[in-house]
């Protein structure tokens, strides 16, 4: 396990509860191995503690899980991708489930992404690295289960607190997309030859200036601030 | 809402406001989990080493022989399945070998499950695909599943060679004469059973490997 594992998963899972409290599904993507999607939204939706909450979770198996997400996820939800830490699907899927207002987890294993910035749309990543243990990969020597059933433990914990699953969740943490003065993020729905778009953010759909963007494409994501589109997001 | 006794359940009321708490709480959680699940597996792959050697020498002298490999499992022990049957059939090293998961295929096991009942969704599937030369290795955490143990009779009555991974005491598992080898994980979590049930399914694996290499350096 990473050295930050058990800091890193515990902050997974108070954000977990707490859009869980707040109505929110967790939707499940494991483009390299959709056998583990599977297994996280089982754990929630058929818990194997006799008492705990059953919880709304989605594994999504599709070759194109942008495209499979978009019309399902909601703000406020929650988007779990479990991957290596060059897979393209996630790398294209977290900033657009953040640009479409869900909080996003990246649980991985193998070698950890080299940075994780804003870019990357990860809110979390929580981690597994193969370390000198070069023989008994984490994705098959069960680290990888362990990860995901301890998010689930710690997940129910938070629910015994609830004087803690409502906070002020737009502003609890490090990075506040929606306080921040550097703009929000928005994912293009259509354009046109006048300069405006429309672009889906976490505060639905809202027709921007895209001026100052070379060029604009449905799919694309933009920084936006003020109405207007500042900077594209690669 | 106050009360002389708050102190002794200052969280009742929902009025805790001490995050910090929490997340230390959590996190030394989580790191005791992941202390005990290594420990369970260490121990666990410690304690089977002959089970896994006897019945990766199995495994190993069917696939030689042209044998397949059928996985299964209920819920999460599915997905677990489809794990070990994927590890075999695109391996991080060593040769690819033919396995596949019974409940990869949602129309065959609605339409089973429909039509005969759940209790034969595997077993069902075994008649219609296996061989003498087979292998079937069934996970559950309890040892006791019905499909599961109907599915060990069905194979063992066809000649497949039986494995099968199991939690607790073995339940059922342990004791049926249509198991040939029985892993059985010694503990009572179904996530830590898992979890090692991951690392004894690895094993087996790599057992596996490492005797279709002997074999191809003696030949």
């Amino acid at each position: 396990m990473a050295a930050d594992f058990g800091e890193s998963v515990a902050v997974a899972a108070l954000s977990l509860s707490r859009r869980f409290a707040d109505g929110a599904t967790l939707w499940c993507v494991a483009p390299e191995w959709s056998e583990h999607a599977r297994h996280v939204a089982v754990e929630f939706v058929h818990p194997v503690v006799m008492g705990k909450r059953a919880l709304p979770a989605v594994s999504v198996d599709s070759a194109d899980a942008v495209g499979a997400l978009r019309p399902l996820v909601r703000p406020g939800d929650v988007v779990l991708a479990i991957s290596t830490a060059t897979c393209a699907t996630t790398a294209a899927l977290l900033p657009r489930a953040r640009a479409w207002g869900a909080t996003t987890i990246w649980m991985g294993v193998g070698d950890a992404p080299l940075i994780v910035d804003r870019d990357s749309g990860a809110d979390h990543v929580v981690w597994a690295g193969d370390g000198p243990e070069t023989d008994s990969p984490a994705l098959h020597d069960g680290r990888l289960v362990l990860m995901y059933h301890v998010l689930w433990e710690l997940t129910h914990v938070c629910f015994e607190h609830p004087g803690l699953l409502t906070a002020d969740q737009a502003c609890d943490e490090e990075t506040c997309i929606t306080c921040s003065d550097e703009g929000r993020l928005g994912e293009v729905i259509d354009n046109d030859e006048r300069g405006m778009a429309h672009v889906r953010t976490a505060r639905g759909v809202e027709l921007v200036d895209t001026t100052i963007i070379a060029d604009v494409s449905p799919g694309d994501l933009l920084l936006i601030h003020a109405g207007t589109a500042i900077a594209e997001v690669r | 809402m106050s009360d002389a006794a708050d102190f002794l359940y200052p969280f009742i009321e929902g009025d805790e406001r001490d995050v910090g708490t929490l997340l230390v709480d959590l996190s030394r959680s989580a790191e005791a989990k992941v202390t005990a699940s290594a420990e369970l597996r260490r121990t666990t792959l410690d304690n089977s080493t002959d089970v896994i050697e006897r019945a990766a020498t199995a495994m190993t002298d069917r696939f030689v022989m042209g044998g397949r490999l059928f996985v299964f499992g209920n819920g999460g022990s599915s997905t677990d399945a489809a794990s070990l049957a994927s590890l075999f059939v695109r391996p991080p090293w060593g040769q690819p070998l033919p396995a596949r998961n019974l409940v990869d295929d949602s129309a065959v096991l609605t339409a089973l499950g429909n039509d005969v009942g759940f209790e034969l969704v595997f077993s069902r599937q075994l008649i219609a695909h296996a061989g003498a030369l087979d292998i079937a290795v069934g996970l559950s955490t309890s040892g006791n599943s019905r499909n599961l143990l109907q599915c060990f009779a069905e194979a063992a009555g066809r000649g497949l060679l039986t494995i099968g991974l199991a939690g607790y005491n073995g339940g059922e598992m342990a004791t049926s004469p249509h198991v040939q080898h029985c892993l059985v994980v010694d503990a009572d979590s179904v996530h830590r059973i898992q979890e090692t049930q991951a690392a004894l399914g690895f094993a087996l694996w790599r057992a596996v490997q490492s005797g279709l290499a002997n074999q191809e350096t003696a030949s």
